[in-house]
């Protein structure tokens, strides 16, 4: 099947094509009138005194209707073709919204912000939203669709190229929405295989300072999982291998052991209104802490 | 020498201050007095939005604050300026060009006013009390629920257009009994101005929209107060209710704040064109069309909500449907342009200017209206550059055009034709400057509703030129509110009919008597005072 | 044909309050299988139905008292729909009592909105109702026949929307 974006590529565009006809037409009869009757070029003459001409009314009454026909048309050929076209998608993967961040689930492996998908590869999203209402777009993929919380909506996409692309939350849902960015990376089958299995492996329990102050007074562990250890809130994104994501705080910031020690030190000052607090830590521990988050690849 | 009285007459002649004044035309003007303090305001909020998207990841404000801003921002513009300005030349105008005395019911049309003021008091009392609303203008549920929005900004939201809302049904009833019951001997409702015709049809849309909002309004503060589940998807309620509930009310708003400014340029064109308008049963027949498919189109805001392929056929068919009735206007006016001997002043300018600007919304609207490209820009610049385009693009400049054309007739004074070519020639600059780009944005991917947006997006060149235009479109305004008290105080006298007009409030004195008319006028055609003026070229019709 | 002002205006109210009714039947419409089982089990259909039939009766009552602009059909008329309030308290209170409220679930949310959206038309019928009653009481000949035939065409419109309410709430449930 064609990419969605590709079909509605092609469908805008017609419409744009057909709009500028309409906006070039309308203009330069709106011109054409001033330029020709302004009352200084018409010294002498008087005014016509015509006001009605059923025919004419007739006539730019159908020639929308008929340009209108067309297009509608063409636009149910383009819903049909853009939901899959009865072409069964090769994998589904659940998409969920949260106030500000995004869950991806793959079966029972869990990540966050970062949706790994294989390139060429027709695959359908269930979008459902455990808060308010989000929308998920990717404007390279083509259609964006909303996030209710209570039903889940089917998204169609498919990636032509490998690599990355840009996507963010379209619905507003608070105060963090313009912060709550979505990267989707498209690989090849072997390498998203890769990926996933990796994904899936539970992390490695490292028994260091890091994980101590992980784990204490139950702080983070009370928000966070870390598949493989006792950590198990749901609050916010999967740590498990946060390491292996390109940005913290779905992309406030980049994501390196000294961008992780700052956001550990103050989440409010990069995403005010976040819902994770800011926790008060000392300097050591939040280095034990970024390091040790930083090894979770 | 003080340019704004401090009292009004009544028939009688003895005097009443503003306050207790229950005459239309100072209720008009209280009207639009209202309507140009919030559009004040609520430019100035746009101006802060603008200034804070000029560069990427920019902290002028937080995002509290922003998002506050964009809510008020299209609230007031949408309820506190655009339709009482609409409303106010209405309460203005309607009684003198169907040669009546005054409204029908004049006390219940004091009271329509201080309700829509009231309620927008209320709305603005939100910042003192803890926040105002920052839930965006349709104020989505579950989003605008208690467990998201703890604050009181959206029950002062819930209670400032529930008000506002009630003076603006009022306001309807009062118009539509006065079109309906007062007009003067020989004006049969075919003959009637267009913007008393599309006063009426605005008034039957408001009368079937804003009910509904006001009941979603007391659903949403069920939940809110007495812990309803109405719109709360945990116990029970629906999110999409709201959706379906506001955009019934939402979708017929759009054309409640189009038709009459349509019906502004319906008066202005054929007077600065010296001729009848082209097609009067058409422009007037097209608003009843456009009035009974808008009650079936609320839909197309929700194509990404997934209601299914069907309804989105559905609600996108009957979209399209009504850009004919749309189109009909705008042919009609040019065909009124055609063969006649086009003065171009200021007014003419602006509705010109509507056409124009106009189109690009329309047809940026109807691709909208074909689904597939709705999910690609829905909730982006995209939207908000169409939704300026018809709003400010349309209804503003219809609006500006109205205010050059009466202004005369409000005032006795004109309005600076000098300073008015500056006001339309910015005015045009700054806001295609500002709003053109983000058509692109949005086509790129930058969503609405973001305090700010990432460099590495490369939105940032066109935020810049956006907000350059808005700040060009501000010295337009300036220049206009300038134009507004210097004429005022000081503007040409005009007499009573300084453009040789065709309708009946040109044929009463500038500023028209408490009583409107010495004697209640009786027509025979379209054009009653050109009738008077010429009877060897009477009209027909 | 003339038509009159005032009741051309009530008239035109009356229209717009009906789509108000209309969004909130609907929205009740919407959530009534969430709330059936719940409405089955709690509402008391026989003695509602007892009130709602004074409600009924203050209609025709309503009527006489226009026709013959009497005072002592209009203080029937107010007292019938004094009586439907009573009776929907009574309900109220029971319904609380057994733990349902409008916070309680979607049956209680919907319910009260809409019964009690109805309830407070009812009394600003009631208050219309008075204020004829009062000025009738003082100088009879100074209320103009259109204010009888306003309130009238009022109480038969909140009287009306009974009907539908009962039948969507109350005979719903035996559906
Ligand atoms: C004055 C206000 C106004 C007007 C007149 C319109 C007019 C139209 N609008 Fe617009 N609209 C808004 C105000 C308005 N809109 C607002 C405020 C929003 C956003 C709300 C929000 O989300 O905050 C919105 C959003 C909006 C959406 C939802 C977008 C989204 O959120 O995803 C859609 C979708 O269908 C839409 C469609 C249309 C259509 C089809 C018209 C048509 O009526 C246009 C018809 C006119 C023409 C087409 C031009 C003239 C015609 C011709 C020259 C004839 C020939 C033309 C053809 C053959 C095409 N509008
Ligand atoms: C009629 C309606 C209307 C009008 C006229 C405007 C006018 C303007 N709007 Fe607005 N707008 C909306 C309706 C309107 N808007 C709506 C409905 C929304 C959606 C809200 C939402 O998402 O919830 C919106 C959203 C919106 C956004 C998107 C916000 C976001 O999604 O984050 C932006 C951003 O650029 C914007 C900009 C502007 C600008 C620059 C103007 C300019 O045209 C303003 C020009 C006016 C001025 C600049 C004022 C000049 C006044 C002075 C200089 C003061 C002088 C003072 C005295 C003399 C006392 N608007
Ligand atoms: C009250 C709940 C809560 C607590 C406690 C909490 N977090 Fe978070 N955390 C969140 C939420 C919610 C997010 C998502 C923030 C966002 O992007 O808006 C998050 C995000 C993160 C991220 C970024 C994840 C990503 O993929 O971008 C890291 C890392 C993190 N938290 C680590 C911690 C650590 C370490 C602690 C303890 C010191 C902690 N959190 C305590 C809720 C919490
Ligand atoms: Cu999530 Cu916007
Ligand atoms: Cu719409």
């Amino acid at each position: 099947m064609r990419p969605p974006a590709d079909a509605i590529g092609t469908l805008a565009l017609i419409v744009g094509v057909i709009a500028s006809l309409i906006f070039i037409g309308v203009e330069a009869a709106l011109v054409y009138a001033i330029w020709r009757y302004r009352a200084s070029r018409n010294l002498a003459g008087q005014p016509a005194t015509f006001e009605r001409n059923r025919r004419l009314e007739i006539a730019w009454t159908a020639a929308p209707a008929l340009i209108l026909a067309a297009v509608f048309v063409l636009t149910l050929g383009t819903m049909a073709e853009i939901n899959g076209a009865g072409v069964a998608p090769a994998m589904r993967i659940a998409a969920t919204g949260h106030q500000w961040w995004w869950e991806f689930g793959y079966g029972g492996t869990k990540t966050a912000n970062e949706l790994h998908v294989p390139v060429n590869t027709p695959i359908d999203l269930d979008l459902t939203s455990v808060d308010v209402i989000h929308s998920f777009w990717v404007p390279e993929l083509g259609p964006k669709m909303d996030m209710l919380p209570g039903t889940t909506n089917h998204l169609r996409v498919l990636a032509r190229r490998a690599g990355s692309y840009e996507g963010q939350c379209a619905e507003f849902c608070g105060v963090e929405h313009a912060w709550m960015r979505i990267r989707v990376v498209a690989q090849s089958q072997a390498e998203f295989d890769s990926w996933l299995a990796a994904q899936a492996v539970p992390a490695v329990t490292q028994g260091g300072d890091g994980e101590r102050v992980f784990f204490l007074s139950n702080i983070c562990v009370n928000c966070h999982t870390v598949r493989g250890t006792a950590a198990a809130g749901t609050a916010g994104p999967d740590l498990t291998h946060v390491a292996s994501r390109a940005t913290i705080g779905a992309g406030v910031l980049p994501n390196d052991v000294a961008r992780m020690r700052a956001w550990l030190a103050d989440p409010q000052r990069y995403k005010p209104g976040s819902l994770m607090p800011r926790v008060p830590l000392s300097d050591a521990d939040l280095d034990a802490l970024a390091a040790y988050l930083g090894a979770l690849k | 020498m003080t340019a704004i009285p401090l009292w009004v007459r009544r028939p009688a002649g003895e005097r009443v201050g503003w306050l207790r004044t229950v005459d239309h035309k100072a209720i008009g003007v209280l009207y639009i007095g209202m309507g140009v303090a919030f559009f004040a305001v609520g430019g100035l909020e746009a101006l802060l939005l603008r200034a804070q998207l000029a560069t990427p990841e920019a902290g002028l404000v937080d995002p509290e604050t922003f998002n506050q801003a964009f809510t008020v921002h299209g609230v007031t513009m949408i309820l506190l300026a655009v339709v009482p300005l609409l409303v106010g030349f209405a309460n203005y105008m309607v009684p003198l060009m169907i040669g009546a005395p005054d409204v029908a019911f004049p006390r219940l049309n004091a009271l329509s006013f201080w309700l829509s003021l009231v309620g927008g008091v209320v709305l603005y009392f939100s910042f003192l009390a803890g926040g105002a609303p920052d839930t965006g203008w349709f104020s989505y549920a579950p989003l605008s629920e208690r467990a998201f929005a703890p604050g009181t900004g959206v029950d002062y939201y819930i209670l400032g257009l529930a008000v506002n809302g009630a003076g603006t049904i009022i306001g309807a009833i009062n118009l539509s009994v006065t079109i309906l019951l007062m007009r003067c001997p020989g004006m049969a409702i075919s003959r009637v101005p267009l913007f008393v015709w599309m006063t009426l049809v605005t008034s039957v849309l408001i009368l079937g929209a804003y009910p509904a909002l006001t009941a979603a309004l007391v659903m949403l503060l069920v939940d809110r107060q007495l812990s309803g589940h109405f719109f709360d998807p945990a116990g029970g309620g629906q999110a999409v209710l709201w959706q379906h509930l506001f955009w019934f009310f939402g979708h017929p708003e759009v054309y409640i704040m189009v038709l009459p400014a349509m019906g502004m340029i319906s008066e202005v064109i054929p007077v600065f064109s010296r001729k009848p308008i082209f097609g009067y049963g058409f422009v007037a027949g097209s608003s009843v069309a456009i009035a009974f498919l808008s009650f079936g189109v609320w839909a197309h805001h929700m194509f990404a909500v997934g209601l299914g392929d069907t309804e989105n056929a559905i609600f996108s068919a009957t979209s399209m449907l009504i850009a004919i009735p749309t189109g009909v206007k705008i042919f009609n006016w040019i065909a009124t342009m055609i063969g006649g001997r086009l003065r171009m002043t200021t007014a003419m300018l602006f509705a010109v200017g509507f056409i124009a600007m106009f189109v690009i919304g329309g047809l940026s609207g109807v691709s909208l209206a074909v689904v597939p490209i709705d999910l690609a820009v829905t909730d982006s610049y995209y939207v908000v550059a169409h939704l300026h385009y018809v709003l400010f693009g349309g209804t503003m400049l219809g609006i500006f055009a109205g205010a050059y054309y009466w202004f005369p007739k409000m005032t006795g004074r004109l309005l600076s034709e000098r300073l008015g070519r500056w006001h339309f020639w910015l005015t045009f600059a700054g806001f295609n400057l500002t709003f053109l780009p983000q058509h692109w944005l949005g086509a790129v991917g930058m969503p609405r509703r973001v305090f700010t947006y990432a460099a590495s997006t490369g939105w940032g060149p066109l935020n810049l030129i956006s907000t350059i235009g808005a700040a060009i479109l501000a010295i337009a305004m300036v220049v206009f509110f300038v134009n507004l008290v210097r004429s005022l105080r000081s503007g040409e006298i005009a007499g009573d009919d300084p453009w040789d007009a065709f309708t009946l409030e040109w044929s009463t004195t500038s500023p028209p008597p408490p009583e409107n008319f010495a004697t209640i006028p009786a027509v025979t055609g379209r054009r009653p005072l050109w009738d008077r003026k010429h009877p060897e070229a009477r009209d027909k019709s | 044909m003339t038509v009159d002002r005032t009741l051309l205006g009530v008239a035109i109210f009356i229209a717009s309050e009906s789509v108000f009714f209309l969004a909130i039947v609907l929205a009740y419409v919407a959530y009534r299988d969430a709330g059936l089982a719940t409405a089955k089990a709690n509402l008391d259909i026989g003695r509602t139905a007892i009130f709602s039939i004074a409600l009924f009766a203050s209609s025709g009552t309503m009527a006489l008292a226009a026709r013959a602009r009497s005072g002592t059909w209009l203080g029937a008329t107010m007292a019938l729909g004094a009586i439907f309030l009573v009776g929907q308290g009574s309900e109220y209170a029971r319904l609380l009592g057994e733990g349902i409220g409008p916070g309680s679930a979607l049956f209680g949310t919907t319910f009260f909105t809409l019964t009690g959206l109805h309830g407070i038309h009812v009394l600003a019928g009631l208050v219309a109702l008075a204020a004829l009653f009062t000025a009738n009481l003082g100088r009879p000949r100074a209320v103009r026949a259109v204010a009888w035939e306003a309130v009238s065409f009022y109480w038969h419109f909140v009287d009306a929307v009974w009907v539908v309410v009962f039948s969507v709430v109350y005979l719903g449930t035996l559906l």
